[in-house]
This record gives C-alpha cells, sequence and structure tokens, in this order.
C-alpha cells in the first residue's frame, strides 16, 4: 500500500509539473465554450436529426411523425440510405413490423438512430422511446459533439500526455532506477495508467454535465464513464507501451500521427459522415467509438461479446506493456 | 559474498545473425565485506557484468551466486531489498528535491532498515540549504551525493557503485572513498566498477581487469605492481656542476651510490601504476 501510494504521489507531480492537469483543464474550457458559444449557435435549430425514410407498402404506420420521409419503393429506400450513409436510417415494414436498416453502422452498434427513428414512427404515443429521451435537435448536438471530442481528447491527449510524462522519466534516467528497487514493476505501469484513467474519467464526468446538462447527464453518466473508462485504459497502456519502444517523443509523435491516421480516423469519418467504409466493422476502435457514442444517448453496449473482448485486450496491453517496461529497465547506459 | 563461474553473456540472437557476445565466461569471487574493484576500458563488458550482478539482466550463461544463492533461483524483490545501486550517472526526478528524491526511493524498502535520508545526506556533506530545493537547481557533485544518499538509505548489504567519484572535486572524492571505507567497516561488500585508478588503488582489496568480455587479471593491486615492477631505481644527481639521472637495479643500491656524484637530489622507484599494468595486460588505455 505505501509502495503504491508512493507511486501514485510521484506520479501525480510529474503530472503537475508536466502542466497535464492544467492543459485538460484548458481543453475542458475551450471544448465547452466551444459547445455552447460556437458550436450549437452555428448548427442553429435547423440541423436534423438523423433524416429517417420509410417504405410502408402496408400503410401501417399513419401517424409517423412529420420528420418521416416516406418513400416509393425498396429500390428507393436503398438508394436514399446510400445517399446519406453517414446518418440516415431507413424504415421498412414488412407484415406490420417496421425493419431497421442502416447503411453506416449496424443496430446493434448505433441503437440510439435506430431508436430515434422507431420513436418517430408513433409520432409519440404508443412507442416510448425512453432510450432516446428528449432528443430535441439541440440535445441531439449536444450529445454528438460532446461525445467527439471526449474521443478525440482521450484518444489525442491521453496518449500523449502519457508519453510526456514517461520520456521525461527516461531523460532524467529515474525509469532505470526502478530496475533495482524491491517492488512489483508491474505496479509501476498500473500506478500511471490509473492516474490518468482517473484523470479521463473526472474529465468526461465534467465534459458531460457541462456540455450535456445536469438532468440528462445523470441518466447517461455511468455508462458514459465506462465506456470512456475502456478507451483511456486502451489508449494509456498503447501510449505507455509505445514510450518503451520508441527512443524519444520525436519518435513517438510520428508513431501517433500513424496511429491517428489509421485508427482514429477512418472511424471517426465512418461513424460521423457520410463517407462509406465496408470494412470498418473489422476495425476494433469502431465498436469502442459506437460503444462511447450509443452511451451517449442512452443506449449503452449490453453485448457480453463486446465486453468480454475489451477486457481480454486490456489484459493483453497489460502484459505486453510490462515486458516492454522490464526490457526498457535492462537498457540502463 | 558473490560467486561467479563461467558467466557468459550475449546481446541479440544467434539465430537472428546479430549476436554479440559481452561476457566469454568470467570466473571471480567476491568474499564478505571486500571492497572489489572491477575495471576496464568502455564496451569491456563490466557495466554488463555489474547488471547481470545486480538482476537487471537476466539470460546469462554460467552461476551466478548472492548471498549464497544462485541468483537465478532468488525471488527479485527479496534480493533487490539486500542490495544499493549507484548507477555512472546521478539519475533522480529533477522536479522534486534531494529529501523528496530520497523518500521516494525509500518507501520501496521495509521500514527497519530505513537510514535517516537528512542524517546521510549529512554525513555526504549535502548543503543543507538545497534539501527542500528542486534537483534541477544541483550540481553535479550535489547530485552525485544524492544518488549516493539514495544507494545508501537502504543499509545495503552489498553496494554496488559504478564511478562513485565522478563529477566529484578532489575533496568531494576524498570524502566518498571515506565513506566507502566507512560502509565497509559496517560489514558491507562492495563492488566498485571504475575507469579511475586512483579510486582503485586507494580503496580496493582487489582488481579485476576486464577487456573485450575476458578478466585478463585478478589481484591486490600491491600484488599486480609487484609483479609488473621493473625492481629499478632512477637516481637523479649533480656532478661537476651537472645534474644527471641514471637507471639502476634496485638491488645494485645495496653497496650504495656506485658511481661518483656531488650531491644526490632524488631516488625514485619505478614501480609502474595500475593503468601501466592495464595496458600490459589489455594492450589498451582504460579510457
Amino acid at each position: 500500500m505505501k509502495r503504491i501510494s508512493s507511486l501514485l504521489k510521484k506520479d501525480c507531480r510529474m503530472m503537475a509539473s508536466g502542466k497535464f492537469f492544467l492543459v485538460a483543464l484548458g481543453s475542458l474550457l475551450l471544448y465547452t465554450l466551444f459547445i455552447h458559444f460556437g458550436y450549437l449557435n452555428f448548427m442553429g435549430d435547423n440541423a436534423n436529426i438523423y433524416p429517417v425514410y420509410l417504405y410502408d407498402p402496408e400503410g401501417t404506420y399513419t401517424q409517423a411523425s412529420t420528420l418521416v420521409h416516406s418513400v416509393a419503393s425498396r429500390k428507393e429506400l436503398d438508394a436514399v440510405l446510400a445517399g446519406d450513409a453517414g446518418s440516415g436510417v431507413g424504415i421498412y415494414v414488412k407484415d406490420g413490423k417496421p425493419n431497421v436498416v442502416l447503411y453506416a453502422g449496424t443496430e446493434k452498434v448505433d441503437r440510439h438512430r435506430a431508436d430515434y427513428a422507431l420513436s418517430l414512427l408513433h409520432s409519440g404515443r404508443e412507442y416510448k422511446p425512453e432510450t432516446v429521451g428528449d432528443h430535441t435537435p439541440e440535445m441531439k448536438q449536444r450529445r454528438e459533439i460532446t461525445c467527439e471530442l471526449l474521443f478525440i481528447e482521450i484518444v489525442a491527449v491521453g496518449f500523449l500526455g502519457i508519453a510526456s510524462v514517461l520520456f521525461k522519466e527516461k531523460q532524467m534516467g529515474v525509469i532505470w532506477l526502478h530496475a533495482i528497487m524491491p517492488f512489483p514493476k508491474s505496479l509501476f505501469v498500473f500506478s500511471k495508467v490509473f492516474l490518468f484513467l482517473l484523470t479521463d474519467l473526472v474529465f468526461a464526468a465534467l465534459m458531460t454535465l457541462f456540455n450535456v446538462g445536469r438532468s440528462e447527464a445523470g441518466g447517461i453518466l455511468p455508462a458514459v464513464l465506462i465506456q470512456t473508462g475502456i478507451l483511456s485504459l486502451i489508449m494509456a497502456l498503447t501510449g505507455f507501451c509505445c514510450t518503451m519502444l520508441l527512443k524519444d517523443f520525436k519518435q513517438f509523435s510520428l508513431a501517433y500521427l500513424v496511429i491517428a491516421l489509421f485508427t482514429a480516423t477512418p472511424v471517426f469519418l465512418s461513424a460521423n459522415t457520410a463517407i462509406k467504409m465496408d470494412w470498418i466493422y473489422c476495425h476494433p476502435f469502431y465498436y469502442v467509438y459506437m460503444g462511447l457514442k450509443n452511451a451517449f444517448f442512452g443506449t449503452p453496449v449490453t453485448m457480453p461479446g463486446y465486453y468480454i473482448c475489451v477486457v481480454c485486450v486490456i489484459i493483453l496491453l497489460f502484459g505486453i506493456t510490462t515486458t516492454a517496461f522490464r526490457k526498457e529497465m535492462g537498457k540502463e547506459g | 559474498m558473490i560467486e561467479v563461474k563461467d558467466l557468459t553473456f550475449s546481446y541479440g540472437k544467434i539465430s537472428r545473425g546479430k549476436n554479440k557476445q559481452a561476457l566469454h565466461g568470467l570466473n571471480f569471487h567476491v568474499a564478505d565485506g571486500e571492497i572489489f574493484g572491477f575495471l576496464g576500458p568502455n564496451g569491456s563488458g563490466k557495466s554488463t557484468t555489474q547488471k547481470i550482478l545486480t538482476g537487471i539482466l537476466k539470460g546469462y550463461g554460467g552461476m551466478v551466486s548472492l548471498f549464497g544463492k544462485e541468483l537465478k533461483e532468488v525471488h527479485t524483490q527479496e534480493f533487490s531489498r539486500k542490495i544499493g545501486v549507484l548507477f555512472e550517472f546521478p539519475y533522480l526526478y529533477a522536479n522534486l528535491s534531494a529529501l523528496d528524491n530520497l523518500h521516494y526511493f525509500a518507501s520501496f524498502y521495509p521500514k527497519e532498515q530505513l537510514r535517516d535520508a537528512e542524517e546521510v545526506l549529512d554525513e555526504l556533506e549535502f548543503k543543507r540549504d538545497f534539501l527542500r530545493k528542486p534537483v534541477s537547481t544541483y550540481s553535479k557533485g550535489m547530485r552525485q551525493r544524492v544518488s549516493m544518499a539514495r544507494a545508501l538509505i537502504s543499509s545495503p548489504k552489498l553496494l554496488f557503485l559504478d564511478e562513485p567519484t565522478s563529477g566529484l572535486d578532489p575533496s568531494g572524492a576524498v570524502l566518498f572513498r571515506r565513506i566507502i571505507e566507512k560502509e565497509r567497516r559496517k560489514g558491507t561488500t562492495v563492488f566498485v566498477t571504475t575507469h579511475n585508478m586512483l579510486d582503485a588503488d586507494l580503496l580496493c582489496d582487489r582488481v579485476a581487469f576486464i577487456a573485450n568480455g575476458n578478466i585478463v587479471a585478478l589481484d591486490t593491486p600491491e600484488n599486480l605492481k609487484e609483479q609488473n615492477s621493473s625492481r629499478s631505481v632512477v637516481v637523479d644527481y649533480l656532478y661537476q656542476g651537472r645534474r644527471e639521472e641514471r637507471r639502476l637495479e634496485a638491488q645494485s643500491l645495496k653497496a650504495g651510490i656506485p658511481f661518483p656524484y656531488d650531491e644526490l637530489i632524488s631516488i625514485h622507484s619505478q614501480e609502474p601504476t595500475l593503468e601501466d599494468i592495464f595496458i600490459r595486460y589489455a594492450g589498451r588505455r582504460l579510457s
């Protein structure tokens, strides 16, 4: 206990001296100001929630919302969805049952869109879209942009943050001293990752409270924190591992560019724009991002497979990182 | 205390053809309470040997036994508690003070074996005004003192010192040698890795010369000097108003100075330095 508290205290001081907390606070303020005075004003009330297209040959849903665009055939439904792959939701009614059709994303990982579309079918009478909540266009925008900025913050700042602290320790040579200290080396990894996780969770909670609103945030916060925790752990461990394997911050920045370019960008583009990528379902980050997005829209991932995979990935990354750390310690001199 | 038999170590994988053998079967032992010097130029294998002995490098060949137990079988944490290591460079947290650094590293050891941080720093004549100032404001000598304090704070039974007097002024070097000697009197075994022949000569009970991964000589400094001495003397004298110098066998002085002179200026023995002996054995200089 004494050892872990010592490590945590030291890491906290390292993060503070590296101005990490200040940067995180600055980002929080900047994002909040941007959302309140920039993004929402810019988007205005004209922004549509997901366009919903309905093909209802049997005429089952006569009281659908005026926000639903009816199409005359299945072919037309496919055509409009193909042209609006980023956010459009199609509903194909067969035997009185609505079937959700999504071109980007799947119903399972993109349920807020499906739920939103289904809620419009009933115009709020019989169907109670509790999971969708009070999705006014503004609220939808708030949740979406908060989720996107939080994702960027954790993927970028968290990842670079752990590296900046570790490179400083490498530069000072103190990282090698831990090789001869009588404590389990995994504690060193744990302490850093735990602190970054804690910071990311506080950041996510404040970001959600400030930008989604206190009343709305209460319901979604647990799921948002779980998804933030998953993303934070993956990024912090990857950052730690890269720092051990790479020589200096310059090399690390290049590696980060590669990660950002090939890992985060396609996921971001695929999930938030009309750009269609068929292979995106094979991209593990897509599921993590959609998990976060779904959490923001009150439809947390409930698939056990997702959580099993995530836990396995985190354990694997922890093992690789600890091994890389042990190897790095042997390089002294 | 330390027993090393046929110690070998290679960097890289033999199968990949990048194998570089750093140690070629070293054999030596260090007795309890001994100060043992390990001398060699850069790249000779002395740091590799120290890393193996301190448990940092694994995957060596041969047998290494410390505290009477084979290193491979010793629990790393249990072993780390008994040793103190001073690295060649004073690795410290630059944003923390001397006391914070010492308290942080001390927190990994059981309380009962710890010494008081301020007391150790006082012993090392560390300036008290700097105790709470960040290490980034310290001179190299002050950093070296804090590093030495870090190595001593856990009252180790076995002390590994890599270039202990590097970065110190002459009085600092004298102080460090005095402290190392004091540690030995307390029963601590000291393994010194150095380029500094003066340190080795003044401190060590025995020295080993390592070159290209092999121990080329191992004995007490006195024996090494004696074995390699030419047993001659140089006589400096004045004769008929001229200053002259003559080399003689020491034995020939038994019956007095065997040549005419007006005034003797000095008689120097031709005893080799440890550096001379190292060059003789290894065929190259230490640094």
